[in-house]
């Protein structure tokens, strides 16, 4: 871990694709996208980035080496020195942080993107589980989520009532009343309960110290990330709780200041109840303005859009300081928090 | 694989990915699976407690933890459940069911697993279930069931046979799509008896197929940029392939994989077998040219959002055109 005083980190510019339920082209063309916007932005050449990373994953199209084909939306030639995790955009923002703070290199573009709509993530997602005593049977991270969230209700931590004024906030227009008379799905979640995967990418160009200040007048600096993962073992873990998040929330100083907005990668609503506890948020913490991920999940950049979110805030003054959090695997198994802040 | 009519509706491409994962179970996991297979279930001892299942490691310290096993359940109590009110391909019941934490009698740890409880009303946190093993059994989880307490009938379940050391598991997941726009007027081409690139709006080098896009100067391309290209070109590079068996191997004689720069396009089409054309006379700078298939008989199931292998379902054969060799150093830019 290399929290604490490091190299200064910026995010310079931001990026995102329109949400689709269905993209109808190659990923890469999403990738494209963000990245000649970015490029756009800072009037950089993409010569002039020193670190390329990107999060996706094969398995949501089905095709291998998908995500090699996603490179032509960087660019063919000249190569790149480029990297890839098999996760979350988040993560690739995590390494990116990370390679930065070595010192020699200066930039770095993160990406996220993903097609879910080719396959059923329910079903792609379950092989993610124990492959001896897990997987055989299906369990799928929906019916994980709905083991979790009924452990939650029956501790007395939330009710079906919360979960659906989780919902609410994420759909405008809709009241809990009228969410709570939905049928069940994975009991006690409703469809409204579980975010939809959807295609999409999004992208962010980071740079180290003066490189940040001459490319942005308003550079947002990511003062530490953590990342901390929980047993595979559902009974191993207290699912009512997230103690991964807690840690990594630590781990990134989030506490080191008040926070003004924090968004929250809850891809079902009791897990954004579970996070607000875990990560000690304070009333005056304005969480997931954005809608968060139960209003739009572009499976893989999901993550990443939540640090883009908190970045924008910041970036235009509505925020000061904020909390970015991205969570992969079932049950919040594994969570990652990133700290930002503006310019003082 | 492209499946629909041409010229109709979007093609939609299904495409099953799938594997059998063989794996070998290890110390703690073989006897847990083989205990399932003889119709008991196994918990482990980590320090003063039971675990199932059993793990080869004490979860706390992560040190090594000799197997010490303790027969648990069959009965035990729901700690958490969930309504599967519609079940995929891959879970145990095509009915709706339970998943559930299930916390064995003996362990001190819950086991998730599924409930055949027929109705949610019939579930609740802290109810008692019991296993129901299957009359047939590998040595996997899915040897058995649960079902309410009230429900479980006394059944004689015969062990026996060698301990469980290997377990199969079949990965197998359908993704289906339409064909990405410049693919489907690629294809449409074919059928028609044309071959369709692309031209960079931008360098005005022309791609076939297209692929929506000029990856080297990051620009999408639409149909606007189509344009048409020979059937006929040159050898770019090529490979004598003797085939080898493998699953799925259908080819058993050798063959050439070539590419070809098709006269009007400044990248290869690769992936191309020649059958008709002696390997002692082919070379890099040939000049071939394709000899279509007649119309109703072209297949372009081969070519889905990505592969480029089934020219053959559309071209019957190469042929020498005869003309002069193009100077192979002039295709250097152009090798794959």
């Amino acid at each position: 871990m290399v929290n604490g005083p490091g190299r200064e980190i910026a995010v310079v510019a931001t990026a995102r694709t329109a949400v689709h339920e269905s993209f109808e082209g190659p990923e890469a063309v999403l990738v494209m996208e963000c990245v000649n916007d970015l490029l756009g932005r800072t009037g950089l050449d993409r010569r002039d980035v020193d670190f390329t990373i990107a999060g996706s994953c094969d398995y949501l199209a089905g095709a291998p080496f998908a995500f090699v084909l996603n490179l032509d939306g960087v660019g063919a030639w000249p190569p790149v020195y480029e990297s890839h995790v098999e996760m979350d955009g988040a993560w690739a923002f995590h390494e990116a942080w990370l390679r930065l703070q070595c010192g020699d290199v200066d930039t770095a573009l993160v990406i996220g993107s993903g097609r879910s709509s080719p396959g059923r993530p329910r079903e792609v997602l379950a092989l993610q589980t124990d492959p001896y005593t897990m997987a055989p049977l299906g369990l799928d991270p929906v019916s994980l989520a709905g083991l979790q969230a009924r452990a939650l209700i029956d501790a007395g931590k939330a009710t079906e009532r919360d979960l659906a004024e989780v919902a609410a906030r994420a759909r405008p227009g809709s009241g809990a009343g009228e969410l709570l008379r939905a049928p069940y799905w994975s009991a006690p979640l409703r469809r409204h309960d579980v975010a939809r995967p959807a295609d999409g990418a999004a992208a962010v160009l980071l740079a180290a110290g003066d490189r940040a200040r001459r490319l942005t007048g308003d550079p947002v600096w990511v003062r530490g990330v953590d990342q901390r993962i929980e047993s595979h073992h559902l009974g191993l873990r207290d699912l009512t709780d997230s103690p991964s998040a807690r840690l990594a929330a630590e781990g990134a100083g989030a506490h080191d200041g008040p926070l003004d907005v924090a968004e929250l990668m809850a891809l079902h609503s009791h897990e954004e109840i579970i996070l607000r506890a875990a990560l000690g948020l304070a009333g005056t913490t304005v969480v997931n303005p954005s809608g968060g991920a139960l209003r739009s999940h572009p499976a893989m950049a999901t993550g990443l859009v939540r640090v883009i979110e908190v970045a924008r805030r910041i970036a235009a003054g509505e925020a000061e300081r904020g909390l970015a959090h991205a969570s992969s695997g079932p049950c919040l198994q594994h969570n990652l928090v990133a700290v930002l802040e503006g310019d003082r | 694989m492209a499946t629909g009519p041409p010229g109709g509706e979007t093609p939609t491409l299904t495409n099953v990915v799938e594997y059998p994962y063989t794996r070998t179970t290890g110390p703690v996991l073989g006897p847990f699976l083989t205990g399932l297979r003889d119709g008991r279930i196994l918990g482990g001892r980590c320090g003063g407690r039971v675990l199932c299942p059993p793990l080869e490691y004490d979860p706390g310290t992560a040190a090594p933890l000799p197997f010490d096993p303790v027969e648990v359940g069959p009965g035990g109590t729901v700690a958490s459940w969930t309504w599967v009110a519609e079940p995929t391909r891959h879970h145990p019941f095509a009915h709706p069911f339970a998943f559930a934490l299930i916390l064995l009698d003996g362990a001190d740890t819950p086991l998730p697993h599924a409930v055949d409880a027929g109705a949610p009303e019939r579930m609740s946190t802290g109810r008692r279930v019991r296993a129901r093993f299957r009359d047939e059994r590998r040595g996997a989880i899915t040897d058995l069931y649960f079902v309410p307490e009230e429900d479980a009938a006394p059944r004689r379940v015969e062990p026996g046979g060698e301990p469980v050391t290997i377990t199969e598991h079949l990965i197998s997941l359908e993704y289906r799509e339409p064909l990405h726009p410049h693919r489907a007027r690629f294809v449409q081409g074919l059928l028609e008896g044309r071959v369709i690139g692309q031209r960079s709006p931008v360098s005005g080098r022309v791609y076939v197929p297209g692929r929506g896009y000029d990856q080297l100067e990051r620009v999408p391309m639409t149909e606007a940029d189509d344009v048409p290209v020979a059937d006929r070109g040159t050898v770019g590079s090529f490979t004598r392939i003797t085939p080898v068996r493998y699953y799925g191997q259908k080819e058993t004689e050798p063959y050439i994989r070539a590419s070809i720069l098709l006269d009007g396009s400044d990248a290869p089409i690769t992936g191309v077998d020649v059958r008709t054309v002696p390997a002692g006379e082919f070379r890099v700078g040939m000049r071939l040219r394709a000899v279509w298939r007649p119309p109703g008989e072209r297949d372009v199931s081969g070519f889905d959002n990505r592969a480029v292998g089934g020219w053959e379902g559309v071209f019957e054969r190469w042929e020498p055109t005869g003309e002069p060799d193009a100077d192979p150093r002039d295709l250097r830019e152009h090798a794959w």
